[in-house]
Protein backbone atom coordinates (compact mmCIF):
# COMPACT_ATOMS: atom_id res chain seq x y z
CA UNK A 1 0.00 0.00 0.00
CA UNK A 2 1.10 3.50 -0.70
CA UNK A 3 2.40 5.38 2.42
CA UNK A 4 -0.23 8.38 3.01
CA UNK A 5 0.92 9.39 6.23
CA UNK A 6 0.54 12.90 6.67
CA UNK A 7 -2.20 13.23 4.46
CA UNK A 8 -4.42 12.44 6.74
CA UNK A 9 -5.88 14.96 9.58
CA UNK A 10 -3.55 14.49 12.52
CA UNK A 11 -4.90 13.03 15.83
CA UNK A 12 -7.29 10.99 12.99
CA UNK A 13 -7.98 7.67 14.67
CA UNK A 14 -6.25 4.08 12.96
CA UNK A 15 -9.61 3.04 11.23
CA UNK A 16 -8.14 -0.55 11.15
CA UNK A 17 -10.18 -2.26 14.97
CA UNK A 18 -8.28 -4.54 17.36
CA UNK A 19 -8.37 -8.67 15.89
CA UNK A 20 -9.93 -10.04 18.45
CA UNK A 21 -7.58 -12.98 20.21
CA UNK A 22 -9.91 -15.80 18.86
CA UNK A 23 -9.54 -14.76 14.78
CA UNK A 24 -5.52 -14.83 15.82
CA UNK A 25 -5.69 -18.53 16.47
CA UNK A 26 -7.71 -19.23 13.32
CA UNK A 27 -4.72 -17.22 11.06
CA UNK A 28 -3.09 -20.08 10.13
CA UNK A 29 -6.41 -21.24 8.04
CA UNK A 30 -6.97 -18.59 6.38
CA UNK A 31 -6.00 -19.45 2.59
CA UNK A 32 -4.44 -17.79 -0.26
CA UNK A 33 -7.49 -17.29 -1.64
CA UNK A 34 -9.11 -15.30 1.18
CA UNK A 35 -6.30 -12.76 1.44
CA UNK A 36 -6.54 -12.25 -2.04
CA UNK A 37 -10.35 -11.20 -1.78
CA UNK A 38 -9.58 -9.17 1.45
CA UNK A 39 -7.03 -7.80 -0.63
CA UNK A 40 -9.30 -7.03 -3.65
CA UNK A 41 -12.11 -5.70 -1.02
CA UNK A 42 -9.65 -3.55 0.04
CA UNK A 43 -9.19 -1.54 -3.26
CA UNK A 44 -12.50 -1.50 -3.81
CA UNK A 45 -13.65 0.13 -0.55
CA UNK A 46 -10.43 2.72 -1.40
CA UNK A 47 -12.06 3.20 -4.66
CA UNK A 48 -15.10 4.13 -3.45
CA UNK A 49 -13.31 7.31 -1.63
CA UNK A 50 -10.56 8.51 -4.61
CA UNK A 51 -10.87 7.81 -8.32
CA UNK A 52 -8.36 6.50 -10.31
CA UNK A 53 -7.80 10.09 -11.46
CA UNK A 54 -9.97 12.76 -9.59
CA UNK A 55 -11.37 16.01 -10.34
CA UNK A 56 -9.36 18.94 -11.06
CA UNK A 57 -8.99 21.12 -7.55
CA UNK A 58 -7.62 24.45 -6.59
CA UNK A 59 -4.01 24.13 -4.94
CA UNK A 60 -5.76 25.84 -1.26
CA UNK A 61 -7.07 22.02 -0.74
CA UNK A 62 -4.02 20.98 -0.14
CA UNK A 63 -3.39 24.02 2.35
CA UNK A 64 -6.50 23.17 3.85
CA UNK A 65 -5.51 19.10 4.66
CA UNK A 66 -2.24 20.18 6.28
CA UNK A 67 -4.03 23.45 8.26
CA UNK A 68 -3.02 21.67 11.29
CA UNK A 69 0.15 19.97 10.32
CA UNK A 70 3.75 20.97 9.84
CA UNK A 71 4.69 24.39 9.45
CA UNK A 72 7.06 23.48 6.79
CA UNK A 73 4.63 22.05 4.71
CA UNK A 74 2.20 24.69 4.80
CA UNK A 75 5.36 27.42 3.87
CA UNK A 76 5.93 25.15 1.15
CA UNK A 77 2.31 24.37 -0.29
CA UNK A 78 2.57 28.66 -0.50
CA UNK A 79 5.38 28.67 -2.45
CA UNK A 80 4.19 26.41 -4.23
CA UNK A 81 0.97 28.50 -4.85
CA UNK A 82 3.07 31.26 -6.13
CA UNK A 83 3.84 28.92 -9.52
CA UNK A 84 1.51 26.45 -9.71
CA UNK A 85 -2.49 27.02 -9.38
CA UNK A 86 -4.48 23.01 -9.07
CA UNK A 87 -3.82 19.84 -8.33
CA UNK A 88 -5.57 16.59 -9.52
CA UNK A 89 -5.32 13.95 -7.34
CA UNK A 90 -5.09 9.36 -8.49
CA UNK A 91 -5.61 7.00 -6.33
CA UNK A 92 -3.02 5.65 -3.80
CA UNK A 93 -3.08 1.62 -5.25
CA UNK A 94 0.64 1.72 -6.46
CA UNK A 95 -0.23 2.68 -9.86
CA UNK A 96 -0.38 6.15 -9.45
CA UNK A 97 2.75 7.86 -10.92
CA UNK A 98 1.58 5.54 -13.68
CA UNK A 99 -2.02 6.79 -13.95
CA UNK A 100 -0.90 10.00 -13.34
CA UNK A 101 1.17 10.37 -16.54
CA UNK A 102 -0.81 8.83 -18.52
CA UNK A 103 -4.00 11.27 -17.30
CA UNK A 104 -1.68 14.36 -17.83
CA UNK A 105 -0.05 13.49 -20.66
CA UNK A 106 -3.00 12.80 -23.15
CA UNK A 107 -4.61 15.72 -21.44
CA UNK A 108 -1.60 17.71 -22.97
CA UNK A 109 -2.43 15.93 -26.35
CA UNK A 110 -5.68 16.82 -26.25
CA UNK A 111 -5.49 20.66 -25.55
CA UNK A 112 -2.10 21.01 -27.71
CA UNK A 113 -3.45 19.27 -30.67
CA UNK A 114 0.27 18.62 -31.19
CA UNK A 115 0.58 16.07 -34.09
CA UNK A 116 3.92 16.52 -34.10
CA UNK A 117 4.33 14.99 -30.52
CA UNK A 118 1.74 12.15 -31.43
CA UNK A 119 3.84 11.18 -34.48
CA UNK A 120 6.69 11.29 -32.43
CA UNK A 121 5.63 9.35 -29.41
CA UNK A 122 3.78 6.75 -32.24
CA UNK A 123 7.25 6.35 -33.13
CA UNK A 124 8.81 5.76 -29.96
CA UNK A 125 6.11 3.14 -28.76
CA UNK A 126 7.01 1.05 -31.62
CA UNK A 127 10.72 1.20 -30.71
CA UNK A 128 8.99 -0.38 -27.11
CA UNK A 129 7.99 -2.68 -28.88
CA UNK A 130 10.85 -4.06 -31.30
CA UNK A 131 12.63 -3.95 -27.28
CA UNK A 132 10.45 -6.15 -26.04
CA UNK A 133 10.62 -8.44 -28.92
CA UNK A 134 14.05 -8.23 -29.31
CA UNK A 135 14.05 -9.22 -25.23
CA UNK A 136 12.14 -12.45 -26.21
CA UNK A 137 8.24 -11.51 -25.00
CA UNK A 138 5.91 -12.96 -26.81
CA UNK A 139 3.84 -10.69 -28.44
CA UNK A 140 0.34 -11.70 -27.58
CA UNK A 141 1.34 -10.93 -23.48
CA UNK A 142 1.82 -7.11 -24.53
CA UNK A 143 -0.36 -6.36 -27.99
CA UNK A 144 -3.20 -5.46 -26.33
CA UNK A 145 -1.69 -3.45 -23.90
CA UNK A 146 0.12 -1.39 -26.33
CA UNK A 147 -3.09 -1.05 -28.89
CA UNK A 148 -5.06 0.45 -26.06
CA UNK A 149 -2.63 3.21 -25.59
CA UNK A 150 -2.28 3.69 -29.45
CA UNK A 151 -6.42 3.57 -29.66
CA UNK A 152 -6.09 6.46 -26.58
CA UNK A 153 -3.87 8.85 -27.81
CA UNK A 154 -5.42 8.59 -31.39
CA UNK A 155 -8.73 9.25 -30.18
CA UNK A 156 -7.30 12.72 -27.92
CA UNK A 157 -6.51 14.55 -31.06
CA UNK A 158 -9.40 16.40 -32.55
CA UNK A 159 -11.63 15.98 -35.59
CA UNK A 160 -12.03 12.51 -36.40
CA UNK A 161 -15.16 10.07 -35.57
CA UNK A 162 -13.65 8.49 -32.79
CA UNK A 163 -11.90 11.63 -31.39
CA UNK A 164 -13.01 12.55 -27.83
CA UNK A 165 -13.57 15.27 -25.46
CA UNK A 166 -12.17 16.17 -22.18
CA UNK A 167 -15.07 15.08 -20.12
CA UNK A 168 -15.18 11.40 -21.99
CA UNK A 169 -10.59 11.25 -21.12
CA UNK A 170 -11.82 11.94 -17.53
CA UNK A 171 -14.51 9.26 -18.01
CA UNK A 172 -12.04 6.79 -19.86
CA UNK A 173 -9.24 7.37 -17.26
CA UNK A 174 -11.61 6.20 -14.28
CA UNK A 175 -12.83 3.42 -15.95
CA UNK A 176 -10.75 0.37 -14.89
CA UNK A 177 -11.12 -1.55 -17.96
CA UNK A 178 -8.95 1.02 -19.87
CA UNK A 179 -6.83 2.49 -16.70
CA UNK A 180 -5.50 -1.20 -15.42
CA UNK A 181 -4.46 -1.75 -19.41
CA UNK A 182 -2.43 1.58 -19.25
CA UNK A 183 -0.83 1.27 -16.93
CA UNK A 184 0.05 -2.18 -17.91
CA UNK A 185 1.38 -0.78 -21.33
CA UNK A 186 3.47 1.56 -19.11
CA UNK A 187 4.42 -1.04 -16.97
CA UNK A 188 5.74 -3.19 -20.20
CA UNK A 189 7.33 -0.10 -21.84
CA UNK A 190 9.16 0.88 -18.28
CA UNK A 191 10.55 -2.74 -18.31
CA UNK A 192 11.64 -3.52 -21.73
CA UNK A 193 13.42 0.28 -21.38
CA UNK A 194 15.25 -1.05 -18.05
CA UNK A 195 16.67 -4.11 -19.51
CA UNK A 196 17.78 -3.15 -22.49
CA UNK A 197 19.76 -0.55 -20.98
CA UNK A 198 20.57 -2.56 -17.76
CA UNK A 199 24.03 -1.41 -17.77
CA UNK A 200 22.93 1.60 -17.09
CA UNK A 201 20.28 1.12 -14.74
CA UNK A 202 22.40 -1.75 -12.65
CA UNK A 203 24.05 0.67 -10.44
CA UNK A 204 20.76 2.76 -9.55
CA UNK A 205 19.24 -0.75 -8.64
CA UNK A 206 21.79 -2.11 -6.90
CA UNK A 207 21.51 1.24 -4.40
CA UNK A 208 17.82 0.95 -3.69
CA UNK A 209 17.78 -2.52 -3.26
CA UNK A 210 19.14 -5.18 -1.40
CA UNK A 211 22.57 -5.82 -3.43
CA UNK A 212 22.23 -9.21 -4.62
CA UNK A 213 18.77 -8.28 -6.63
CA UNK A 214 19.53 -8.54 -10.78
CA UNK A 215 18.28 -6.14 -13.25
CA UNK A 216 15.99 -8.96 -14.30
CA UNK A 217 14.67 -9.68 -11.15
CA UNK A 218 13.81 -5.91 -9.99
CA UNK A 219 11.84 -5.69 -13.08
CA UNK A 220 9.78 -9.35 -12.31
CA UNK A 221 9.30 -8.15 -8.78
CA UNK A 222 8.88 -4.33 -9.10
CA UNK A 223 8.46 -3.01 -12.05
CA UNK A 224 6.08 -5.66 -14.05
CA UNK A 225 3.97 -6.97 -11.20
CA UNK A 226 0.09 -4.50 -11.16
CA UNK A 227 0.13 -1.87 -7.86
CA UNK A 228 3.80 -1.85 -7.21
CA UNK A 229 5.04 1.76 -6.73
CA UNK A 230 7.54 3.68 -8.75
CA UNK A 231 10.41 5.34 -7.84
CA UNK A 232 13.74 7.40 -9.68
CA UNK A 233 14.60 3.83 -11.94
CA UNK A 234 11.08 3.43 -13.07
CA UNK A 235 10.17 7.44 -14.29
CA UNK A 236 14.07 7.32 -15.85
CA UNK A 237 12.69 4.21 -17.89
CA UNK A 238 9.45 5.80 -19.30
CA UNK A 239 10.47 9.60 -19.71
CA UNK A 240 13.71 7.70 -21.66
CA UNK A 241 11.86 5.20 -23.43
CA UNK A 242 8.63 7.48 -24.63
CA UNK A 243 10.71 10.80 -24.74
CA UNK A 244 8.85 12.61 -22.96
CA UNK A 245 9.84 15.14 -20.23
CA UNK A 246 8.53 14.91 -16.46
CA UNK A 247 9.16 17.50 -13.85
CA UNK A 248 8.70 16.34 -10.44
CA UNK A 249 8.17 18.26 -7.87
CA UNK A 250 9.08 17.20 -4.14
CA UNK A 251 6.90 17.93 -0.98
CA UNK A 252 8.02 16.80 2.07
CA UNK A 253 9.59 17.55 5.25
CA UNK A 254 12.83 18.49 4.52
CA UNK A 255 14.36 22.05 4.90
CA UNK A 256 17.59 23.69 5.17
CA UNK A 257 16.12 26.88 6.38
CA UNK A 258 12.61 27.12 7.89
CA UNK A 259 12.41 31.03 7.21
CA UNK A 260 13.21 30.60 3.76
CA UNK A 261 11.61 26.90 2.23
CA UNK A 262 12.30 25.83 -0.91
CA UNK A 263 10.15 23.81 -2.87
CA UNK A 264 12.60 21.57 -4.89
CA UNK A 265 12.01 19.96 -8.02
CA UNK A 266 13.67 17.17 -10.51
CA UNK A 267 13.07 17.81 -14.49
CA UNK A 268 13.33 14.27 -16.07
CA UNK A 269 14.95 15.09 -19.42
CA UNK A 270 14.97 11.71 -21.76
CA UNK A 271 17.87 11.60 -23.64
CA UNK A 272 19.32 13.82 -26.59
CA UNK A 273 18.19 12.00 -29.63
CA UNK A 274 14.62 11.40 -28.38
CA UNK A 275 13.65 14.94 -27.25
CA UNK A 276 10.25 16.41 -28.63
CA UNK A 277 11.58 18.62 -31.99
CA UNK A 278 8.84 20.76 -31.94
CA UNK A 279 10.03 24.37 -31.18
CA UNK A 280 13.60 23.89 -32.73
CA UNK A 281 14.83 25.94 -29.66
CA UNK A 282 17.10 23.88 -26.59
CA UNK A 283 15.25 25.65 -24.05
CA UNK A 284 11.76 24.97 -25.62
CA UNK A 285 12.40 21.60 -26.00
CA UNK A 286 13.38 20.64 -22.60
CA UNK A 287 9.99 22.01 -21.00
CA UNK A 288 8.19 19.23 -19.06
CA UNK A 289 5.23 18.05 -20.46
CA UNK A 290 3.82 16.13 -17.75
CA UNK A 291 4.24 17.75 -13.88
CA UNK A 292 4.03 15.53 -11.01
CA UNK A 293 3.54 16.58 -7.50
CA UNK A 294 5.15 13.74 -5.50
CA UNK A 295 4.63 13.57 -1.47
CA UNK A 296 6.63 10.21 -0.19
CA UNK A 297 4.69 7.35 -1.50
CA UNK A 298 2.14 9.51 -3.72
CA UNK A 299 2.23 11.44 -6.92
CA UNK A 300 -0.58 13.09 -7.95
CA UNK A 301 -1.12 15.86 -11.09
CA UNK A 302 0.23 19.24 -10.50
CA UNK A 303 -0.87 22.60 -12.72
CA UNK A 304 0.49 25.57 -13.44
CA UNK A 305 -1.33 28.21 -13.25
CA UNK B 1 -14.73 -10.77 -17.36
CA UNK B 2 -11.46 -13.23 -18.25
CA UNK B 3 -9.75 -12.00 -21.83
CA UNK B 4 -10.56 -15.43 -23.41
CA UNK B 5 -9.14 -14.03 -26.85
CA UNK B 6 -5.74 -14.14 -24.65
CA UNK B 7 -6.33 -17.25 -23.29
CA UNK B 8 -6.66 -19.09 -26.14
CA UNK B 9 -3.67 -17.23 -27.56
CA UNK B 10 -1.64 -18.56 -24.60
CA UNK B 11 -2.72 -22.38 -25.08
CA UNK B 12 -1.66 -22.71 -28.81
CA UNK B 13 1.72 -20.62 -27.94
CA UNK B 14 2.49 -23.28 -24.90
CA UNK B 15 1.06 -26.23 -26.89
CA UNK B 16 3.21 -24.97 -30.12
CA UNK B 17 6.42 -26.31 -27.93
CA UNK B 18 5.21 -29.01 -26.22
CA UNK B 19 7.50 -31.02 -27.54
CA UNK B 20 10.57 -29.47 -25.86
CA UNK B 21 9.32 -28.47 -22.47
CA UNK B 22 6.76 -31.00 -21.89
CA UNK B 23 4.68 -28.56 -20.44
CA UNK B 24 0.88 -28.34 -22.01
CA UNK B 25 -2.58 -26.95 -20.95
CA UNK B 26 -5.81 -28.10 -21.88
CA UNK B 27 -9.28 -27.09 -21.52
CA UNK B 28 -10.66 -29.24 -18.61
CA UNK B 29 -14.01 -29.08 -19.92
CA UNK B 30 -15.78 -26.48 -22.25
CA UNK B 31 -14.69 -23.46 -20.96
CA UNK B 32 -11.70 -21.90 -21.59
CA UNK B 33 -11.93 -20.66 -17.49
CA UNK B 34 -10.80 -23.95 -15.85
CA UNK B 35 -7.96 -25.43 -17.20
CA UNK B 36 -5.03 -28.74 -16.80
CA UNK B 37 -1.82 -28.25 -17.58
CA UNK B 38 0.54 -30.52 -16.77
CA UNK B 39 4.55 -30.72 -16.26
CA UNK B 40 7.07 -33.24 -16.23
CA UNK B 41 9.06 -33.92 -13.01
CA UNK B 42 12.77 -32.21 -13.51
CA UNK B 43 15.54 -34.67 -14.19
CA UNK B 44 17.80 -35.30 -11.26
CA UNK B 45 15.24 -34.74 -8.59
CA UNK B 46 12.76 -37.06 -6.89
CA UNK B 47 10.29 -36.09 -8.91
CA UNK B 48 11.81 -37.56 -12.23
CA UNK B 49 9.54 -39.99 -14.37
CA UNK B 50 6.25 -38.07 -13.05
CA UNK B 51 3.71 -36.67 -15.11
CA UNK B 52 2.11 -33.61 -12.57
CA UNK B 53 -1.09 -32.40 -13.41
CA UNK B 54 -2.41 -29.43 -12.24
CA UNK B 55 -5.72 -27.87 -12.10
CA UNK B 56 -6.19 -23.98 -13.48
CA UNK B 57 -8.82 -21.83 -12.93
CA UNK B 58 -8.87 -18.37 -14.23
CA UNK B 59 -10.33 -15.71 -12.37
CA UNK B 60 -12.93 -12.83 -13.59
CA UNK B 61 -9.76 -10.56 -13.59
CA UNK B 62 -7.01 -12.47 -15.75
CA UNK B 63 -4.52 -11.49 -16.66
CA UNK B 64 -4.52 -9.07 -14.06
CA UNK B 65 -4.92 -11.27 -11.59
CA UNK B 66 -2.90 -14.61 -11.43
CA UNK B 67 -4.36 -18.15 -12.24
CA UNK B 68 -6.00 -19.77 -9.61
CA UNK B 69 -3.12 -23.11 -9.54
CA UNK B 70 -3.67 -26.29 -7.65
CA UNK B 71 -1.68 -29.86 -7.68
CA UNK B 72 -4.45 -32.37 -8.69
CA UNK B 73 -1.72 -35.23 -8.94
CA UNK B 74 -0.45 -36.01 -5.07
CA UNK B 75 2.72 -34.37 -4.38
CA UNK B 76 5.74 -34.54 -1.50
CA UNK B 77 7.34 -30.96 -1.30
CA UNK B 78 7.91 -28.38 1.06
CA UNK B 79 5.93 -25.60 -1.08
CA UNK B 80 3.21 -27.77 -1.49
CA UNK B 81 0.29 -29.03 0.30
CA UNK B 82 0.01 -33.26 0.10
CA UNK B 83 -3.75 -32.69 1.60
CA UNK B 84 -4.81 -30.06 -0.77
CA UNK B 85 -2.27 -29.66 -3.48
CA UNK B 86 -1.93 -26.03 -3.13
CA UNK B 87 1.28 -24.38 -4.38
CA UNK B 88 3.29 -21.42 -2.28
CA UNK B 89 4.92 -19.70 -5.49
CA UNK B 90 5.13 -15.81 -5.30
CA UNK B 91 4.35 -15.49 -8.40
CA UNK B 92 1.39 -16.75 -8.39
CA UNK B 93 -0.20 -14.06 -5.71
CA UNK B 94 1.43 -10.44 -5.00
CA UNK B 95 4.52 -11.32 -7.50
CA UNK B 96 2.09 -12.09 -10.58
CA UNK B 97 2.05 -9.78 -13.25
CA UNK B 98 0.13 -9.67 -17.23
CA UNK B 99 3.38 -9.95 -18.30
CA UNK B 100 3.60 -13.54 -17.27
CA UNK B 101 1.71 -16.60 -18.84
CA UNK B 102 0.32 -20.01 -18.10
CA UNK B 103 3.26 -21.36 -19.55
CA UNK B 104 5.88 -19.48 -18.04
CA UNK B 105 4.01 -19.95 -14.32
CA UNK B 106 4.04 -23.57 -14.52
CA UNK B 107 7.60 -23.35 -15.66
CA UNK B 108 8.17 -21.39 -12.62
CA UNK B 109 6.06 -24.17 -10.91
CA UNK B 110 8.48 -26.97 -12.54
CA UNK B 111 11.47 -24.75 -11.41
CA UNK B 112 10.24 -24.86 -7.67
CA UNK B 113 10.32 -28.96 -7.98
CA UNK B 114 13.43 -28.40 -8.46
CA UNK B 115 14.55 -26.11 -6.16
CA UNK B 116 12.34 -26.09 -2.92
CA UNK B 117 12.12 -23.30 -0.54
CA UNK B 118 11.85 -24.87 3.17
CA UNK B 119 12.12 -21.76 5.05
CA UNK B 120 8.63 -20.53 3.24
CA UNK B 121 6.42 -23.66 3.43
CA UNK B 122 3.07 -24.79 2.14
CA UNK B 123 3.33 -28.22 3.80
CA UNK B 124 5.07 -27.85 7.61
CA UNK B 125 5.24 -31.75 7.87
CA UNK B 126 7.25 -32.33 4.55
CA UNK B 127 9.35 -28.87 4.94
CA UNK B 128 10.56 -30.10 8.64
CA UNK B 129 11.56 -33.38 7.58
CA UNK B 130 13.38 -32.12 4.44
CA UNK B 131 15.77 -29.80 7.48
CA UNK B 132 16.15 -32.41 9.50
CA UNK B 133 15.77 -35.91 7.33
CA UNK B 134 16.39 -35.13 3.76
CA UNK B 135 17.11 -38.86 3.06
CA UNK B 136 13.54 -39.72 4.21
CA UNK B 137 12.45 -36.78 2.34
CA UNK B 138 13.57 -37.57 -1.18
CA UNK B 139 12.41 -41.44 -0.57
CA UNK B 140 8.90 -40.73 0.61
CA UNK B 141 9.48 -37.90 -2.54
CA UNK B 142 10.50 -40.32 -4.98
CA UNK B 143 7.90 -42.89 -3.42
CA UNK B 144 4.62 -40.52 -4.23
CA UNK B 145 6.60 -39.60 -7.61
CA UNK B 146 6.08 -43.24 -8.26
CA UNK B 147 2.86 -44.08 -6.68
CA UNK B 148 0.88 -41.29 -7.78
CA UNK B 149 2.20 -39.39 -10.83
CA UNK B 150 4.21 -41.90 -13.21
CA UNK B 151 2.05 -43.55 -16.04
CA UNK B 152 2.92 -47.32 -15.22
CA UNK B 153 1.81 -46.41 -11.32
CA UNK B 154 -1.18 -45.95 -12.57
CA UNK B 155 -2.00 -48.62 -15.54
CA UNK B 156 -0.93 -51.24 -12.50
CA UNK B 157 -3.74 -48.97 -9.72
CA UNK B 158 -6.39 -49.47 -12.99
CA UNK B 159 -5.94 -52.67 -13.83
CA UNK B 160 -5.71 -53.73 -9.67
CA UNK B 161 -9.09 -51.98 -9.10
CA UNK B 162 -10.71 -53.05 -12.70
CA UNK B 163 -10.01 -56.52 -11.27
CA UNK B 164 -11.92 -56.13 -8.07
CA UNK B 165 -14.85 -55.92 -10.12
CA UNK B 166 -14.94 -51.85 -11.20
CA UNK B 167 -15.93 -50.81 -14.74
CA UNK B 168 -12.72 -49.25 -16.10
CA UNK B 169 -14.23 -45.79 -17.14
CA UNK B 170 -15.34 -45.05 -13.11
CA UNK B 171 -12.00 -46.36 -12.00
CA UNK B 172 -10.28 -44.14 -13.99
CA UNK B 173 -12.58 -40.94 -13.02
CA UNK B 174 -12.16 -41.71 -9.51
CA UNK B 175 -8.03 -42.21 -9.67
CA UNK B 176 -7.79 -38.93 -11.15
CA UNK B 177 -10.40 -37.38 -8.75
CA UNK B 178 -8.27 -38.08 -5.62
CA UNK B 179 -4.99 -37.61 -7.77
CA UNK B 180 -3.88 -41.24 -7.87
CA UNK B 181 -4.11 -41.89 -4.67
CA UNK B 182 -5.72 -46.00 -5.02
CA UNK B 183 -6.82 -46.02 -1.47
CA UNK B 184 -9.15 -43.01 -1.16
CA UNK B 185 -10.33 -44.35 -4.72
CA UNK B 186 -11.04 -47.36 -3.47
CA UNK B 187 -13.37 -46.25 -0.29
CA UNK B 188 -15.36 -44.20 -2.59
CA UNK B 189 -15.53 -46.74 -5.37
CA UNK B 190 -17.35 -49.16 -2.41
CA UNK B 191 -19.24 -46.97 -1.24
CA UNK B 192 -20.69 -44.94 -4.33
Amino acid sequence: MENEEGLQADGESDPKAPIPVSEVDAWENIRDDDIMQQQSAIRAEEAEKVPFIGDKEPLSVLAAEYESGSPILLKKIKVLGEKYGSIRRTRGDGNCFFRGFMFSYLEHILESQDQAEVDRVTTNVEKCRETLQALGYADFTFEDFFALFLEQLESVVQGKETSISHDELVIRSRDQSISDYIVMFFRFVTSGEIKRRSEFFEPFILGMTNATATVEQFCKSSVEPMGEESDHVHIIALSDALGVPIRVVYLDRSTYDIDHVIVNHHDFIPSAGDLPSAGGGSSETTKPIVTLLYRPGHYDILYLK
Amino acid sequence: MVDLGRVQKELQECNKNMDVSGINVKPKGDSLTHLIGTIPGPMGTPYEGGIFQIDIVLPDGYPFEPPRMQFATKVWHPNISSQSGAICLDILKDQWSPALTLKTALLSVQALLSAPQPDDPQDAVVAQQYLKDYQTYVGTARYWTENFASSRGLEEKVQKLVEMGFPEASVRSTLAAFGGDENLALEKLCCG
